[in-house]
């Protein structure tokens, strides 16, 4: 925006100017401003796209953030607001306008949740010559080491050969008014950018499953440690854009364990490079169990094929294959290849994407959780979520993306009403980053539950962000386990029972994703009460009500 | 000094916070709806410690929280008001049961004679404060720029008038409680007033005191209490059984922040003797508006009566106290501290009632390596004993009739709480250490979770140089801030980062003389490497020093200045 010489001229003078009269300055331009004596041109703001990073201790660096954040949304401007103590050093690379909160603790250190990202810092060589950065600095001058951590992040960015905006700005205990000063000279100093082209269009899938290849990159359990539960956010690093849209859902098909089909393969005496036909192709047995077929809770028509096959009496249950060739070993090796020649192929398992494709593109997010039951009173995993579960970083995944057309958003201004307790949040959270990405008008309302607040408040601090920066206009939540009766989403519906009904009237779309039974039947129960108390519907003619909002698509069901 | 009532320039933003609370209300009714944190919001944080809460945080769980996309795991402690530290075995009953139900269910005993307790989630707070509230009990300005709990030197069998003291604490604390009816609606659900008339509140206004304030009521010999560890401390004066009045000494305090000068702790300074209920409680009262009035409201580290008294000096201060009174200070009678300590095992009073002193180490009362709590959860339910809390996080089983005495040692004898008291060295008994980690959110090292263990090495050195029975006091706080007394200890301990410590040394055993800094940023090694040579020519002078403390402050060649 200003030539090379104007900008040293403009730093030379700042220097030799006090904090007092900075802020005197600041303010008198900003009258200049807004007193149209200098027109910022309307497009200027609207093209701002910006990180706020921040790293606190006590809170008010995040309460900062969030303030400045909202700001920023209302002029227009395309935000992303993170924390250090999650803020992934690798993104460090991609960003352009960098914006820093950060204060000092102990004495003259980073808070402790910014000391992995300071650290990283401090040692790091990478070099960020496209980095535009302003730090505030948050401190209290009755301590030695005034805002020294803001000082060292400073220096080093510029050690780094990243460029200053400013220089350092520090704030005393005071910080409010010094700090939204600091913001608005920090908002009017973006370069005007030309706008960005259209993304990727998307172009038209071929019928066939195209299968991507993906690279994980984070795994994380949720819950927290007194939880009795593990869910994992799985997210995936892709090496090409995905061609998916919110509501879709990723699917993959799982291994069965090593463990299990060697211990099969031993006990059949059955060499597993044998090539087996099946179903037209030919495969070794190994491949076969491994990655082709079904072998676990088999039907009970196959296990009494198994019974036939091999003259054993066998009770009429489902079973797992390895249980069935230990308790009723197998006759002769032809008669077990014959049998397999029957299984399924593995059914795919499908995982609703929980992450949007205008935010990230190279980036898709699932959120698994891990299944447990007991069978043959044993305690066993469901086996893609445990495989999904125990997936390594930068470990691989084969997927592909599973179309769901009747769970789209609707247009950016339409309210939408999002019921997803437990892992039925994963879609509602690809919806919000969607629509708060394209800053849509529409307002949301989300419903989730789960056992405990404590443990088990899936995306927690998004969802807090999201609500103070207003992208959530309503959120309910039941906790089932917080007290001594049980409390699901659908009691909750009850008590705002009139104002769901009013958001219905005013066309809001209602989405429900999660567990099918009993969750999404009681929910469905819960509609037509609040049709029959709020809507003056007789009970039929409530019931009839939900039909007609499913079929207009204003009522849409994900649910497993 | 400034004389505007609250016209001062830069108010801190706690200061506008309370003045534009209504009576400390502030948001707290919508913070307690906000169902998607466990936190208040901001103000309401400030505000809160008023009605005796702390909003914490479990810090081990900072980090991975953070990973798990959870906010921080919020929880709230909360400090209850009680004079002089008495509860009856009925309220004891209802503290136990309260503990298990909405606590982590340790029942923590702090160094003002009162009760702590940690780990209740935003969703417990009002049902913990309704069932307390049926026990006549709450956590009115525990906390807070108001006048906190009122301490008094616990052992009845101190003297035949113990009583007519301990009654003065109970007065105190009414007539320094603010007015606001906010407890009651915000907590309670009760009506709130109709009139604001009711609530007015001449001694706190709106913006109540710059600071938190301490009273405490020492009886010779014994400084239990700490006496001059305090904003107020009342000094008995009693004469062949007659409470002839008090000795008043103010402006005591002990925060500090490492690395400011401006900060440092002081003790109280005597200023006279009063001899009438009626102008001891005129003159606590002024004291706190002098302070309220010229207090520093624009920096909180300058705000405690210590840091106006030394800016007005003592005699200007004591005249603007004289003035508002309309009576003259009678010049200090003589008083003498001999000792300071708390009586272990089983004592009598002039009333021929036993009492017994229970060993609690930090005053945790929990069941850990011993039952401590349930062995006191059986005694309430007997109901022959109160319990009396001490200055030193201890419990006195208390009142007990020689007929009931009986049954109360055979449920000690049960439970080893007996040879648990018996056993522990001098310098174990007496130890204090502030709570510090994982709940309290300034600490920058351990506290109650580590003391235990360094005495541990430290009793082996004492036995080495037949030290073993010497009570030397010993006392750890996780920061400086002082909440264990460590500057008026023999040895004291003050967190810098997690384990290291300023190693404090030269302290008096009465609590009349601060100890000095005398190594800095020390860990457990360097400690017991300075340790074990100072103790082991301690040991060799012993006859010519009444305590360690005298021995280092009176040799001052061998440690650093
Ligand atoms: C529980 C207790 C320590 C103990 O283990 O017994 C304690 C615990 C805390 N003190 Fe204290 N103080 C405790 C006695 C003291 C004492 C000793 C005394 O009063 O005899 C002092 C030194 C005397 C004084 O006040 O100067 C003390 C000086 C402080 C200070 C420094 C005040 C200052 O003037 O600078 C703070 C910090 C503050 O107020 O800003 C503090 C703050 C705190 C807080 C509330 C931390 C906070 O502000 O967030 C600690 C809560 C930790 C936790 O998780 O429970 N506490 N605190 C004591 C409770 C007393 C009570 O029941 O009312
Ligand atoms: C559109 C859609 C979206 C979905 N989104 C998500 C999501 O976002 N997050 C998520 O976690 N899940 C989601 N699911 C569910 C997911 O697809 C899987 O169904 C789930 O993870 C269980 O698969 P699994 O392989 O782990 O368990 P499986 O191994 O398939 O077992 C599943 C169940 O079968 C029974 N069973 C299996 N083996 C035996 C045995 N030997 N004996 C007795 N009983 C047995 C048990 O009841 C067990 O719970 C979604 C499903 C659909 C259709
Ligand atoms: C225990 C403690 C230590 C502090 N140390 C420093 C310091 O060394 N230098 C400084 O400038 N500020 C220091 N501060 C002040 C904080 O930086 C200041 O309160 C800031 O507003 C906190 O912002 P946050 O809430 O985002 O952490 C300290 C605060 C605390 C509580
Ligand atoms: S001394 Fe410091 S660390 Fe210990 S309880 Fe007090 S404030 Fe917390």
């Amino acid at each position: 925006m200003l030539s090379e010489g104007r900008l040293r001229a403009l730093n030379d003078f700042i220097e030799k100017t006090s904090k007092e009269e900075l802020i005197w300055i600041n303010g008198y331009i900003a009258g200049l401003i807004s007193s149209s004596g200098l027109k910022t041109s309307e497009a200027a703001t609207s093209q701002k796209k910006f990180t706020i990073l921040y790293g606190t201790d006590t809170g008010n660096s995040k309460k900062l953030a969030l303030e400045f954040t909202a700001a920023a949304k209302k002029q227009g401007a395309k935000v992303k607001m993170a924390g250090m103590d999650t803020y992934r050093t690798e993104d460090l690379k991609q960003e352009k306008f960098l914006c820093i909160i950060l204060s000092t603790h102990g004495d003259g250190d980073p808070p402790p949740s910014a000391k992995k990202f300071y650290d990283y810092l401090m040692d790091t060589s990478t070099w960020y010559p496209e980095l535009e950065f302003a730090v505030l600095a948050l401190g209290d001058t009755s301590y030695p080491y005034y805002c020294k951590a803001g000082d060292d992040v400073h220096q080093r960015f510029v050690a780094l050969g990243a460029n200053a905006v400013f220089p350092v700005q520090k704030c005393d205990v005071d910080y409010q008014d010094d700090a939204n000063a600091w913001y608005q000279t920090y908002l009017n100093s973006f370069p005007v950018e030309a706008p960005k082209e259209a993304l990727v269009p998307a172009k038209k899938v071929s019928h066939g499953k195209k299968w991507y290849t993906g690279i994980i990159q984070g795994n994380t359990n949720l819950n927290g440690h007194t939880s009795n539960k593990e869910t994992h956010h799985i997210e995936i690093r892709t090496l090409e854009p995905i061609l998916y849209e919110p509501g879709d859902s990723l699917g993959m098909i799982p291994k069965n364990k090593k463990s299990t089909v060697d211990r099969i393969l031993q006990m059949v005496h059955i060499d597993p490079m044998l090539s087996v036909p099946y179903k037209g192709g030919g495969h070794t047995l190994l491949h076969l169990l491994t990655n082709v077929l079904n072998i676990s809770f088999l039907k009970e028509s196959q296990v009494q094929k198994y019974a036939d096959l091999h003259e054993h009496e066998i009770p009429k249950i489902r079973m797992d294959l390895i249980d069935l060739v230990r308790l009723y070993p197998v006759l002769h090796a032809n008669l077990f290849i014959e049998f397999i020649t029957h299984l399924n192929e593995q059914t795919p398992r499908l995982y609703s994407i929980c992450s949007s494709p205008r935010v990230r593109e190279f980036e898709m997010h699932i959120l698994v959780s891990k299944n447990t039951f007991t069978a043959m009173n044993e305690v066993k995993y469901g086996l893609a979520s445990d495989q999904l579960s125990g997936f390594e970083e930068s470990s691989s995944i084969d997927f592909y993306i599973h179309k769901n057309k009747s769970f789209r958003l609707p247009s950016p201004e339409t309210d939408i009403i999002m019921i997803g307790p437990g892992t039925g949040i994963a879609p509602m959270r690809s919806f919000l980053e969607d629509r708060d990405a394209i800053g849509a008008e529409g307002k949301n309302w989300l419903l989730f539950g789960e056992q405990h607040f404590t443990s088990d408040f899936f995306y927690q601090t998004e969802i807090q962000q999201y609500a103070s920066t207003g992208s959530l206009s309503r959120v309910d939540l039941a906790w089932s386990r917080d007290q001594k009766e049980k409390y699901y989403v659908q009691h909750r519906m009850l008590e705002k029972g009139k104002e769901l009904y009013e958001w219905i009237q005013r066309g809001a779309h209602v989405y429900i994703s999660g567990t099918r039974s009993p969750m999404s039947e009681d929910v469905e129960k819960a509609w037509i009460d609040i049709f029959y108390t709020h809507g003056g519907k007789s009970a039929p003619e409530s019931e009839d009500f939900l039909n007609e909002l499913k079929e207009s698509g204003q009522y849409k069901a994900d649910v497993y | 000094m400034s004389n505007q009532k609250s016209g001062e320039p830069n108010l801190t933003s706690v200061e506008k916070i309370k003045m534009k609370s209504d009576g400390l209300r502030g948001s707290l009714t919508d913070s307690l709806k906000d169902e998607l944190t466990g936190a208040l919001r901001e103000d309401d944080q400030s505000l809160i410690k008023h009605h005796g809460m702390y909003q914490q945080d479990d810090r081990d769980l900072r980090e991975e929280r953070a990973q798990k996309k959870l906010e921080w795991l919020y929880s709230y402690m909360i400090r209850l008001r009680l004079p002089g530290g008495f509860l009856s075995p009925a309220q004891w009953i209802a503290l136990h049961h309260i503990a298990g139900e909405h606590s982590t269910g340790v029942i923590k005993i702090t160094t003002r004679q009162t009760i702590q307790l940690h780990g209740i989630l935003k969703s417990h707070l009002k049902p913990t404060l309704k069932a307390f509230a049926i026990q006549r009990l709450d956590s009115i300005a525990a906390c807070g720029d108001v006048n906190r709990n009122v301490i008094c030197s616990a052992h009845p069998k101190q003297s035949r008038v113990h009583e007519e003291v301990f009654q003065y604490a109970d007065k105190i604390s009414t007539l320094a409680l603010p007015k606001t009816n906010a407890y009651y609606e915000i907590w309670l659900d009760r009506e709130s007033l109709t009139s604001k008339e009711e609530e007015k509140d001449p001694l706190y206004q709106d913006r109540y005191l710059p600071r938190k304030f301490k009273i405490a009521i020492a009886i010779p010999p014994n400084n239990d209490v700490d006496v001059y560890a305090n904003d107020i401390g009342l000094i008995a004066v009693i004469e062949n059984d007659k409470l002839l009045g008090f000795n008043l000494a103010i402006g005591g305090g002990l925060g500090a922040t490492h690395g400011n000068k401006d900060t440092y702790p002081r003790l109280a300074t005597v200023i006279g003797f009063l001899d009438t209920e009626e102008k001891i409680l005129k003159a606590i009262y002024e004291v706190m508006t002098v302070q309220r009035d010229y207090g520093n409201r624009s920096d909180r580290k300058q705000a405690r009566l210590k840091y106006t008294i030394d800016k007005m000096g003592i005699d200007q201060f004591k005249s603007q106290v004289e003035e508002r009174c309309g009576f003259k200070f009678e010049p200090a009678r003589d008083f003498q501290f001999e000792e300071r300590t708390d009586y272990f095992g089983w004592h009598q009073n002039h009333e021929g009632k036993w009492y017994y002193t229970v060993f609690v180490e930090n005053g945790r009362v929990a069941d850990e390596k011993r039952s401590i709590k349930t062995a006191l959860y059986e005694i309430a339910k007997t109901g022959k004993a109160n319990f009396r809390f001490t200055a030193n996080q201890k419990v006195i089983l208390s009142d007990i009739e020689p007929g009931d005495k009986e049954a109360v040692n055979q449920i000690l004898l049960d439970y080893d709480l007996i040879e648990h008291t018996e056993d522990a060295s001098p310098i174990r008994r007496n130890a204090v250490a502030c709570v510090a980690m994982n709940t309290c959110p300034l600490a920058l090292a351990e506290g109650q979770r580590y003391l235990p263990a360094l005495i541990g090495k430290i009793e082996p050195l004492l036995k080495k140089y037949k030290l073993l029975q010497d009570p030397i006091s010993i006392r750890m706080t996780g920061c400086p801030n002082g909440c264990g007394r460590p500057y008026l200890a023999e040895i004291g301990l003050v967190g810098t980062s997690y384990g290291h410590y300023n190693l404090h040394l030269g302290g008096d055993r009465l609590g009349l003389r601060l100890n000095e800094k005398m190594y800095e940023n020390v860990n457990e090694e360097t400690i017991l490497n300075i340790l074990d040579p100072l103790l082991k020519k301690y040991a060799g002078s012993k006859k010519k020093y009444k305590s360690f403390g005298d021995f280092i402050h009176l040799n001052p060649a061998l440690t650093p200045t």
